[in-house]
């Protein structure tokens, strides 16, 4: 299972982050700027694997932070940070993620000067690819596991992702979208259930 | 516990979200269950193969991204100001008139008073009903108000009471003011570009449509790529890109325009990109419209897209 150290982290209130929101309210540019990189890598990681394009998750983190920079006046401290901001990257994401399903999947593939290449292939990827006999096998998961994550719907995909990816936890994932802790489980059951369908004899 | 309720629950119980009796349960359920430890063996597969496919952002993507957006807001991109009139704001304007100005005789001596009582009474009402209203906890930011007649923005910092009674507040004024200049002076294009993110999309459209006869300027340039991109209203975006016509051969504008093309949800301004991109034929395009039209879902788009290829196919060097 994957666990998330900034995912964990902002969740805990911190006098250090209460101070810094407070100096950026205040209008203290380094502190929002010090903010931002508290928290920017867990959204990127968020964007970039919920969405699986690097041009996507760079659009998301723009948008997103350009939000906070603006509404940071109208946070009052009743949630924490990491929940509030999450709201926001959250919303972004499955907007996208929605007028994705509306337009149909963007090509997984992107046109290079050596022919086409899967589009997050150029990224760096966890997985260690030492064993050359398995290439074929881990390919063929990759597109498998594609498929299968873009077969969730937006929000079984966003509960999958911060439950799995993101290692938080249903109750606070619930608070973000907006919704209960129950629903996020269900959701989360929907989710397993589908990838398992998809999946189940390369596992 | 039967099988069909612990299989709703192993999901859970991989991701430790079951409560502690939940837990128990499942553990006792599998322990005697074979085909129940087997779907266990499976969930916790399944979540290794995915743990594969996590994705890690190379650390340019985190500095790309913390650059661009440190110049998005240098340029300008506003922060939200509250548009009512706070008590604090009505308290210091009755102070400010009461205690400034010339010595002033007969009834003019007593105006300033009682439109300092006046207002302080205002002050004092008005903050009662605001203080039903208002959340609490405003943190540092008490109040970013506007008033109808002097057009002044405060923002009060802090109020600190000393121990004679008295009490110090220390806040920021923004005063209104017209800035008049020529187009091309940079105090009026430093505006125009704050002004090409303003929250109110009628002053970003005007602001863009003025920018748009200055896109020879690289920080233009790229406020209207920024503001294709990004803004939210697609008549501003339509302008901007109606800006940066005379540049659609630079190769920052058309990786631009290729990533509108693919996620832009207006027909408009994928009509619009297409236009552009095709004025100036590259190499990258042609497999790009080509695997576009495959997933285009807007039959406009897709038949311009169409005939684009057409074209490019039937005389390749014209563009």
């Amino acid at each position: 299972m994957a666990q998330d150290a900034a995912g964990t982290a902002g969740a805990r209130v911190s006098p250090q982050v209460d101070s810094l929101i407070r100096a950026a309210q205040a209008g203290d540019q380094d502190a929002f700027e010090q903010l931002v990189r508290t928290f920017d890598q867990s959204v990127l990681r968020l964007a970039l694997n919920l969405l699986r394009s690097p041009e996507d998750a760079r659009d998301v983190y723009q948008e997103a932070f350009l939000r906070v920079y603006r509404n940071l006046h109208a946070f009052r401290f009743d949630c924490s940070f990491h929940t509030w901001l999450y709201r926001i990257v959250t919303n972004i994401c499955l907007d996208q993620l929605r007028k994705r399903k509306v337009r149909k999947e963007e090509s997984p593939t992107i046109e290079t000067r050596e022919g086409p290449i899967d589009r997050m292939d150029s990224f760096e990827e966890e997985a260690a690819h030492a064993n050359p006999e398995r290439s074929l096998w881990n390919r063929q998961l990759k597109q498998r596991i594609d498929t299968a994550l873009e077969d969730l719907t937006p929000r079984e995909r966003m509960v999958f992702e911060l439950r799995h990816y993101q290692g938080l936890r249903l109750r606070n994932i619930g608070e973000m979208l907006g919704t209960t802790e129950e629903a996020a489980k269900n959701c989360l059951f929907r989710a397993t259930r589908k990838m398992r369908a998809e999946l189940g004899d390369f596992t | 516990m039967n099988c069909d309720s612990i299989l709703k629950l192993l999901p859970l119980y991989y991701y430790g979200e079951l409560t502690p009796d939940e837990e128990e349960r499942v553990e006792e359920h599998t322990h005697e269950c074979t085909a129940c430890t087997l779907e266990l063996v499976q969930q916790r597969a399944l979540a290794a193969a995915l743990d594969r496919r996590k994705l890690v952002a190379a650390p340019a993507l985190l500095d790309d991204c913390r650059s661009d957006l440190m110049a998005a807001i240098q340029g300008g991109a506003p922060r939200a100001t509250r548009t009512m009139k706070g008590p604090w704001r009505l308290f210091l304007d009755a102070m400010a008139a009461s205690f400034t100005g010339a010595p002033l005789s007969g009834i003019a001596r007593l105006q300033q008073p009682i439109g300092a009582l006046a207002l302080i009474a205002i002050g004092f009402f008005g903050a009662r009903l605001i203080h039903t209203s208002a959340p609490s906890g405003t943190g540092g930011l008490l109040s970013s108000v506007t008033s109808p007649t002097d057009e002044v923005y405060s923002t009060v910092r802090s109020v600190q009471p000393d121990n004679s009674g008295g009490v110090a507040i220390s806040l920021d004024e923004t005063h209104r003011r017209v800035v008049t200049g020529n187009m091309n002076a940079p105090n009026i294009q430093r505006l125009l570009l704050a002004a090409a993110h303003e929250d109110n999309p009628a002053v970003r459209v005007e602001s863009v449509d003025l920018l748009r006869s200055q896109s020879g300027s690289t920080e233009v340039r790229d406020a209207l790529l920024n503001v294709v991109s990004q803004d939210t209203n697609f008549g501003v975006r339509l302008k901007a890109l109606e800006g940066l016509k005379p540049l659609a051969g630079d190769s920052e504008v058309r990786r631009t325009l290729r990533r509108v093309l693919l996620t832009d949800d207006n027909v408009a301004v994928r009509m619009m990109v297409i236009d552009l991109l095709v004025a100036n034929r590259d190499d990258n395009m042609v497999g790009m419209m080509q695997g576009l039209v495959q997933r285009e879902n807007n039959n406009s788009v897709r038949l311009k897209l169409e005939k684009a290829l057409r074209d490019m196919n039937a005389s390749p060097g014209r563009f």
